[in-house]
């Protein structure tokens, strides 16, 4: 239940920023997503078996699934390049919300 | 069985030696290359009656390479190589001097596809052949210079459009006979037991063939793709490519003996598409368009003798195409030559030259008068056949009537259009003399035409290899005795009526002239075809508007809202579930859940960008927590790193943007809130329904059971990385490798935006980098050797404990960014390396791991090695790729994002007044006015 309650909050936070205007934004809530995804990815194994997967393990009924660890560690570096990416995007736009000031925005 | 194989692999090797041979004896290639081709007609011709081979291709899919010599194959077959040879010979003088390498090969790749496409014995074989007569095709009309481009376009849209029916009826009939074989589907009992699926079929298939025989309503791109040069519409556009939906009727005709539609459809098409291409070339005055519509013409009469389907039909199918293939492709060429001697092919141009061009002339004279269907020649033969059969066409008495009036209707305009091209060509008297041609350029030409008076005086001895084609396409014996005198029969009072009349066109042509000059059809199928495209290409923009335009916040709201939709959908089918496995719960992770929820509101309320830069790391250092505590050790550290380089790489570009965000508006914050909290409770739900509730998987139980020992790691999870499943991390690696690029090529096309202002007290040291980054450069001389040794031990124990390519390179690049932060300038900073060095470098040590596995049976299987006692395998050699790709991307933000402000462009330059190139970032000048 914590699991997915900590999932949800995170693609709720992700959604709501996405929503927003500057690109900074919308890059944060796709920071929350992965985040999000990546916990997901981790339930889809199983979250009550929770032993770290080192070895041939005695008891495999208490370890948890190293699959889905092996995709999600790769996620995250996946992630964090596109999050570069879209921090470039972010700072060369020509007319990009990122770059255009609140106040340049108020009096127009 | 070999020989067979053998002719099909002497074309691919005349394909394979045509670049290379082009560039030894340039155009002369012609004449060596048309060897193999007439080689690859003697074998043919060796091989024999029906023979087949099958070589497995997709074992799984039941696809094999099969390849089937029978009659009709053999008829065109041996069209396909000969006439190629011919024109082979003749481009080797026809062409310019310069290089021709891309021709010789496309039109030697056209032979082998169309030679591949006659012989399959295996529908998907027949399919891609298919397509690659299309392609080459594309190719051959768009390499004639700016001008053919939109010609080439169209046609491929149309016969690309053809290939996709071709390849539903493809599917449709194996999926409904079980078998990819050809000739087992045509022998198969579906086509009588399933009627409704045989006339689907039926019309896929005469629709695939009438836009690659350019019959109505699709037959605009030939007349349109004239822009190619003359060898390529003689063998394309005369006597190959557009042959190929004739032979498809022809091979698939057994099928549909009985089937209404296909016989209505093929007959009907067939004689409008006679009787308009034969009335459009008697119209034109460009020599090749002419030719052109006669094609179309020709072959819609070729459609609806299949489409009447008796054995007279048919063979008189099959003769025609032969004489039509002969004297067609001759014509082209010997135009060609015309053009090429005059310098204009345009009848009305052509009233005003002089040809002194004795053989030309005269071949164009006999090939026009067998296309004329003048006694004596093959068109005579053919034609006598043609009217045999359509005289006793069955069905209602009407139809015989019909069908005959249509042909011979067509003849007669055949016949005056004949003759206005040869008249019309050869008969300027007045104005210069154009000299004759090189004996090379008109030789190929004159052998065509001349077979057409061998095969005209001695059509018998065309009988074996016509009666086998037909009895090919009729699924029966056929015996075939051709002759040059039935006696006085019905066609032959067709024949005489035709010539009479077409003869009375042509004396008459200039009252004929002005009467067709009036017939203009108001709309060209090149406006349909146009129309059609642009129309598409709206109606997708109009699709795609709603969701792919320039705000993100309308894209990525849909896709949101389409995901919450089906989730709700999902409830509602979702019935019991079953029981959740253990105790998913723990105390601690609600502690974990507080200090997310804190990070995730805290990050959603910021309202300056560095504060919502630092809040989004307490959601990374809770993700790291929570991985820790879920068991995941690689990936805690992993995200730990990440969160690190993250927030490094922010504060980077951050003072390149406003520091405030935009107050939030009402009207954008109720639907957003709407939506997040919907998307929320369906997460939530999500997750609590459809995980947790199994055991643990099989796949978790294999890698655990076998991963130690197989891999000899300890790691799983490392393992699974770069031992089981390595090719998925390759893939990733390349991904990486590929955004790393992206960022390089962004950068290198548009600039960062400018630095803004920072406004510093100057009484502090802060001010002043130099003295404020004394303590960070002490503290990174002392750990720089540390973080490079620890980075290096990572990597090294990743396969037994802890660590691995990526976290080792993550822990690199995080030194590497203790170095940069450290520097008091960009313009100091000490990390210039060559990242896409290192990034291609981590791509090909994975590839390069991933081939020595072949050593060992596959693609990236790792091998393992004893040595002086310590086990190596090849896949810690792939976790050093991971690592340079890796450490690549991590330099190439740094790098590239840590470099100096460049100049700042100069909208409006004033001649006096050079822009001063900016120094550093950290400069408080001019941008002072804009700092609140």
């Amino acid at each position: 239940m914590t699991v997915a309650l900590t999932a949800g909050l995170l693609i709720a936070g992700a959604v709501y920023l996405f929503l927003q205007r500057e690109m900074l934004r919308v890059i944060l809530g796709f920071v929350l997503l992965g985040h999000g995804v990546n916990l997901i990815l981790l339930a889809a194994g199983g979250t009550s078996r929770r032993e770290e997967p080192f070895g041939t393990p005695d008891d495999p009924s208490t370890v948890a699934d190293p699959l889905p660890q092996a995709f999600v560690l790769t996620a995250i570096v996946i992630a964090f390049s596109i999050t570069i990416f879209m921090l470039v995007l972010a700072v060369t736009g020509g007319k990009d919300d990122d770059l255009t000031d609140t106040r340049e925005d108020q009096r127009r | 069985v070999f020989v067979l194989l053998l002719s099909v692999a002497t074309v691919v090797v005349a394909s394979l030696l045509s670049v290379p041979l082009e560039r030894w004896v340039s155009r002369a290639a012609g004449w060596i290359l048309a060897v193999p081709l007439v080689a690859a007609a003697g074998f043919l011709a060796a091989a024999g009656s029906p023979v087949s081979v099958w070589v497995p291709w997709m074992p799984t899919l039941g696809v094999g390479i099969g390849l089937r010599l029978d009659g009709l194959a053999m008829l065109f077959a041996l069209l396909v190589v000969l006439v190629g040879a011919a024109v082979l010979v003749y481009s080797a003088r026809y062409l310019g001097s310069g290089r021709s390498g891309s021709f010789y090969l496309l039109m030697t790749a056209f032979a082998v596809s169309m030679l591949v496409l006659v012989l399959a014995d295996d529908l998907v074989v027949l399919f891609v052949a298919w397509e690659a007569t299309t392609l080459c095709s594309f190719f051959l009309i768009a390499r004639s210079g700016p001008r053919a481009r939109e010609p080439a376009i169209r046609t491929l849209l149309v016969t690309v459009a053809g290939g996709l029916s071709l390849l539903t009826a493809v599917v449709l009939m194996i999926v409904a006979t079980g078998t990819t074989q050809l000739s087992a589907v045509l022998a198969d009992p579906m086509w009588t037991r399933e009627p409704g699926m045989t006339s689907v079929i039926a019309v896929l298939l005469i629709v695939a063939a009438f836009t690659k025989s350019a019959q109505f309503p699709f037959q605009a791109w030939l007349p349109d793709s004239m822009v190619a040069i003359s060898p390529v519409s003689a063998y394309l556009h005369a006597a190959a490519m557009v042959k190929a939906g004739v032979y498809l009727v022809l091979r698939f005709s057994p099928a549909f003996e009985t089937v209404a539609v296909w016989s209505v459809l093929l007959v009907a098409g067939g004689l409008f598409t006679a009787v308009f291409g034969a009335a459009a070339a008697l119209r034109r005055s460009d020599l090749k368009e002419l030719l052109a519509y006669s094609t179309m013409s020709q072959l819609g009469l070729l459609m609806a003798l299949v489409g009447i389907g008796t054995e007279a039909a048919l063979t008189a199918a099959v003769i025609h195409t032969l004489a039509h293939a002969l004297f067609k492709s001759a014509l082209f060429m010997l135009v060609g030559i015309i053009d090429h001697q005059a310098g204009t092919r345009d009848l009305r141009s052509l009233a005003g030259t002089r040809l002194r061009m004795p053989v030309t002339a005269a071949a164009t004279a006999v090939a026009a008068a067998s296309m004329a269907g003048v006694p004596l020649l093959f068109g005579f033969v053919s034609k006598e056949s043609m009217f045999t059969a359509f005289v006793d066409a069955p069905g209602p008495g009407w139809v015989p009537v019909v069908v005959t009036t249509g042909a011979a209707i067509t003849s007669v305009l055949t016949f005056a259009y004949s003759g206005r091209l040869a008249l019309g060509a050869l008969g300027g008297r007045t104005g210069r003399i154009v000299p004759e041609a090189p004996a090379l350029l008109w030789a190929a030409p004159v052998v065509c035409a001349a077979m057409g008076v061998v095969f005209g005086v001695a059509p018998f001895v065309l009988d074996p290899l016509v009666s086998s084609a037909t009895a090919a396409a009729a699924a029966q014996a056929a015996e075939v005795h051709l002759v040059l005198w039935h006696g006085v029969t019905v066609a032959l009072l067709v024949s005489g009526l035709v010539l009479g009349t077409g003869t009375a066109l042509v004396l008459w042509r200039r009252r004929v002239e002005t009467v067709t000059a009036r017939m203009a059809v108001p709309w060209s199928g090149l406006d349909v075809v146009d129309a059609l495209r642009a129309g598409t290409i709206r109606a997708g923009a109009r699709v795609a508007e709603w969701a792919a335009n320039a705000s993100p916040t309308r894209y990525l709201a849909v896709p949101t809202a389409g995901l919450v939709v089906l989730a709700v959908v999902g409830v509602g089918g979702i019935g019991t579930l079953p029981p959740i496995v253990g105790d998913p719960s723990r105390p601690l992770d609600w502690m974990l859940l507080a200090l997310v929820a804190v990070g995730v509101v805290a990050t959603v309320r910021a309202r300056t960008r560095i504060a919502a830069v630092v809040v989004v790391g307490i959601v990374g250092f809770a993700m790291t927590l929570w991985f820790f505590v879920l068991g995941a050790a690689d990936v805690a550290l992993t995200q730990l790193l990440v969160e690190i380089l993250t927030v490094a790489v922010m504060v980077l570009l951050l003072h390149r943007l406003p520091s405030r965000f935009a107050p939030d508006s009402t009207g954008r914050r109720t639907p957003a809130v709407v939506l997040a909290v919907a998307a929320g409770i369906a997460t939530t739900f999500g997750v609590w329904a459809l995980t947790g509730r199994r055991d643990i998987s099989p796949a978790a139980q294999y890698f655990l059971r076998e991963g130690p020992e197989t891999t000899g790691g300890a790691n799983i999870v490392n393992t699974i990385l770069v031992d089981f499943r390595a090719l998925d991390t390759l893939g990733e690696l390349t991904v990486l490798g590929v955004a790393g690029l992206s960022v390089a090529a962004l950068l290198s096309s548009r600039r960062l935006a400018p630095s803004r202002p920072v406004r510093l007290n100057e009484a502090t040291p802060l001010s002043d980098a130099r003295t404020n980054s004394v303590f960070v450069r002490t503290t990174v001389r002392m750990l720089g050797p540390i973080v490079v040794v620890i980075s290096l031990v990572l990597l090294i124990r990743g396969h037994q404990e802890p660590g691995g390519g990526f976290i080792a390179a993550l822990v690199g690049g995080a030194g590497c960014a203790l170095l940069y932060f450290a520097a008091p300038s960009d313009a100091e900073v000490r990390i210039r390396w060559p990242y896409l060095v290192f990034i291609g470098a981590g791509v090909a040590i994975g590839v390069g791991t991933g081939l020595v596995g072949y050593l060992d049976g596959s693609f990236l299987t790792p091998l393992h090695t004893e040595l002086f006692g310590i086990s190596l395998t090849t896949a810690l050699i792939f976790d050093v790729g991971v690592y340079f790709a890796v450490i690549g991307v991590v330099l190439a933000a740094f790098n590239l994002l840590g470099s100096p402000d460049r100049p700042p462009p100069e909208p409006d330059p004033t001649p006096g007044e050079h822009p001063e190139p900016v120094e550093d970032t950290r400069r408080a000048d001019t941008v002072e006015v804009n700092a609140r």
